[in-house]
């Protein structure tokens, strides 16, 4: 593992990516900065981080779209898989390399702050924490990237691919207040997401019979479910989004609360795309 | 050693490899051989575990490569069809990942990568970019890489696409040379190649081993008998006292390039008959121009197998696995040969007529 993360970060600075990286990141921060917390004469340093946020969008692609893309295009995966190394070294090593490069940047935006306590009394275990959530939510952006990255051998589809599911994770707060509160409309909705759990477990064992009977089976207890407990579809949606949304838990941190099930969730959220990450390429040499 | 045992790769309803059995021992050079698409890289691919088989197993040094992958990568070094190389690298931190990666011990590092890169004669490019390389250099590396931790099984796919002939001549040297210390399985769509190099090839084509044999017993079971003799004089007459000679199986005319001058060629079965050959023509009043056997190169048993005309030796040593299913492709061939012989024959003196062009 340790190969691969050397490896990825001296490409990241051999290829310019890490130095763009760094510097539009800092760059960014530092206006935000300035908007927020100089020109608004604010002590509170999450305000400036809430600002930022918007160019995940732009500087998470750039970070993973080159990772599995580009070892596809020069083939250069055929080197890694045939190596003696577990694809789970190989995808946890790439993770970690962009996530410490993503620390690397906020360790040189931590001036900031440090600039903001020489002229005021800075609520440092606040910061600390919410400074922590961003880099937690950063990393599970980047894992998005990352699995992003290994569904294609072009960097540019694997970097608008990965602008848009960052699109929408950051814009889920915004879809779960829009969406239908209706008791119907949430159970819909639940009937839509087992028909797509369905497909996905039929892709993975080609079986008809299993496949029909766990759809029975889930939709006979969706029905049951609504019949007799009718109040769990109320604002299903919302709650559900709510529950998955990045940003909300961000929240918390930014509310000053260091809870432990956001921490679990973070890491949860990402080792979950690792994992789909690790199974993508298990499975593209298994079928 | 690798064993292969009944390989088998599915594409939905294409057999890109099908049940496909051999054994490369210690210390041989194998030669694999086929036209593109025969299913080379395919085999080669499972045989690194880059790709799954749908059926059947492959062992290298006694390690599944599937079951137990890390074990038998490690006895593996794999110069795939296009060389695993990144561009954005120099030649020297490339290796040194390669190190890495195959867990390569730091003090062993500089010695080896000295002996290597004096090997395939990478020495002056080491400190350059490799996207700057020309092709030649860039197939070096990979093949570089693949030594690295002088694994005792060595795969390579191609290694000479793209080089000059000076380079190819060189390669061929280099892995001659490799020979000595490791298995090697090489494969080629370039007869000359695998003759000049390999000590046993195997040719296969849509997916299945058609031949396998020693590069000496190829050439030799492809060129049967056959006497190319140039005559001045009547050819019916010269025919005529031929087919008189004992031991002449069948004598036909041939084009003949030259003015004045007549070709035939004459199937003369396992006997050594060219001095019966020669006095039944000059008794006859026939000047002979010139006597010759009609060599057929490994190239001719390669379009032969392809073609499937290629009877197999009886004395081929392949393990006792693949043994049922490469004698069917022997009946099948024999068939062939009975029904077509006339035909097969044709083909193969437009073979010998080209090449004498």
């Amino acid at each position: 593992m340790a190969a691969i993360i050397k490896k990825e970060l001296r490409t990241y600075f051999t290829t310019l990516t890490g130095y763009a990286f760094l510097g539009f990141f800092v760059l960014i921060t530092g206006y935000f900065f300035v908007s927020q917390n100089i020109a608004g004469a604010s002590m509170d340093y999450s305000e400036t981080l809430i600002g930022t946020m918007i160019m995940f969008l732009i500087l998470v692609p750039v970070l993973t779209m080159r990772l599995f893309a580009e070892e596809a295009r020069q083939k250069t995966d055929q080197l890694l898989y045939t190596s003696p190394l577990r694809v789970t070294d190989i995808v946890v090593g790439k993770f970690i390399a962009a996530s410490l490069l993503f620390l690397i940047g906020l360790a040189i935006t931590m001036i900031f702050p440090f600039i903001l306590s020489k002229y005021g009394e800075l609520n440092v275990k606040g910061t600390v924490g919410v400074v922590t959530g961003y880099f937690l939510m950063g990393c599970c952006l980047i894992s998005v990237g990352l699995f992003i990255s290994v569904l294609t051998d072009n960097q540019i589809v694997a970097a608008a691919g990965t602008f848009a599911a960052l699109f929408l994770l950051l814009m889920m707060d915004n879809i779960a207040a829009n969406a239908p509160i209706t008791r119907l409309s949430s159970a819909v909705f639940v009937a839509v997401l087992i028909l797509a759990v369905l497909i996905v477990l039929y892709s993975g064992t080609k079986s008809i019979a299993g496949t029909l009977v766990s759809g029975v089976l889930c939709y006979l207890l969706l029905f049951a479910a609504y019949m007799l407990f009718p109040a769990l579809f109320d604002s299903t949606i919302t709650r559900l989004l709510g529950w998955l949304s990045v940003l909300n838990r961000f929240q918390n941190f930014y509310l000053g609360v260091f809870g432990l099930s956001d921490v679990v969730y973070y890491v949860t959220f990402a080792a979950a795309f690792l994992y789909l990450t690790v199974s993508v390429i298990e499975k593209r040499r298994w079928s | 050693m690798i064993e292969v045992k009944n390989l088998t790769k599915v594409y939905g309803h294409h057999r890109a490899v099908d049940n496909i059995s051999f054994t490369v021992n210690d210390g041989e050079i194998l030669g694999f051989l086929g036209p593109n698409g025969a299913g080379k890289t395919t085999t080669m691919n499972m045989m690194t575990g880059f790709i799954s088989a749908t059926e059947g197993t492959v062992t290298i040094n006694g390690y599944d490569i599937l079951d137990d992958t890390i074990n038998a990568r490690k006895q593996l070094g794999y110069l795939p069809d296009v060389p695993p190389v990144y561009g954005e690298m120099r030649v020297d931190e490339y290796l040194d990942f390669v190190c890495d990666i195959k867990k390569v011990k730091k003090s062993e590092r500089a010695a080896m990568l000295d002996d290597i890169t004096s090997t395939v004669g990478i020495s002056n490019v080491r400190k350059r970019i490799v996207k700057n390389l020309s092709k030649g250099y860039r197939q070096r590396v990979g093949l570089a890489q693949a030594l690295v931790g002088y694994p005792s099984v060595l795969i390579l796919d191609e290694p000479t696409v793209g080089l000059d002939p000076g380079q190819i001549i060189e390669m061929r040297r280099v892995i001659k040379e490799l020979g000595k210390r490791h298995t090697i399985l090489l494969s080629s769509h370039i007869l000359s190649e695998v003759g000049a190099v390999c000590d046993r090839v195997m040719i296969i084509n849509n997916g299945k081993i058609v031949a396998s044999d020693t590069t000496h017993n190829l050439e030799e079971g492809a060129a049967e008998n056959i006497q190319l003799v140039k005559i001045k004089g009547d050819i019916n007459a010269a025919s005529q006292a031929l087919k008189a000679v004992e031991g002449v199986v069948s004598v036909q005319e041939s084009a003949c390039d030259e003015e004045g001058c007549s070709q035939l060629r004459i199937n003369t079965g396992s006997e050594d008959i060219r001095a019966d050959i020669v006095k039944a023509l000059v008794s006859a009043g026939i000047d002979i121009v010139m006597l010759k056997p009609a060599a057929l190169s490994l190239e001719d048993a390669f379009l032969k197998v392809i073609n499937g005309e290629y009877d197999m030796p009886e004395a081929w040593d392949n393990d006792a696995d693949g043994g049922e299913e490469l004698e069917q492709v022997s009946d099948g061939d024999e068939r062939h040969t009975d029904e077509e012989e006339s035909g097969a024959e044709q083909s193969v003196s437009s073979d010998a007529e080209s090449e004498e062009e």
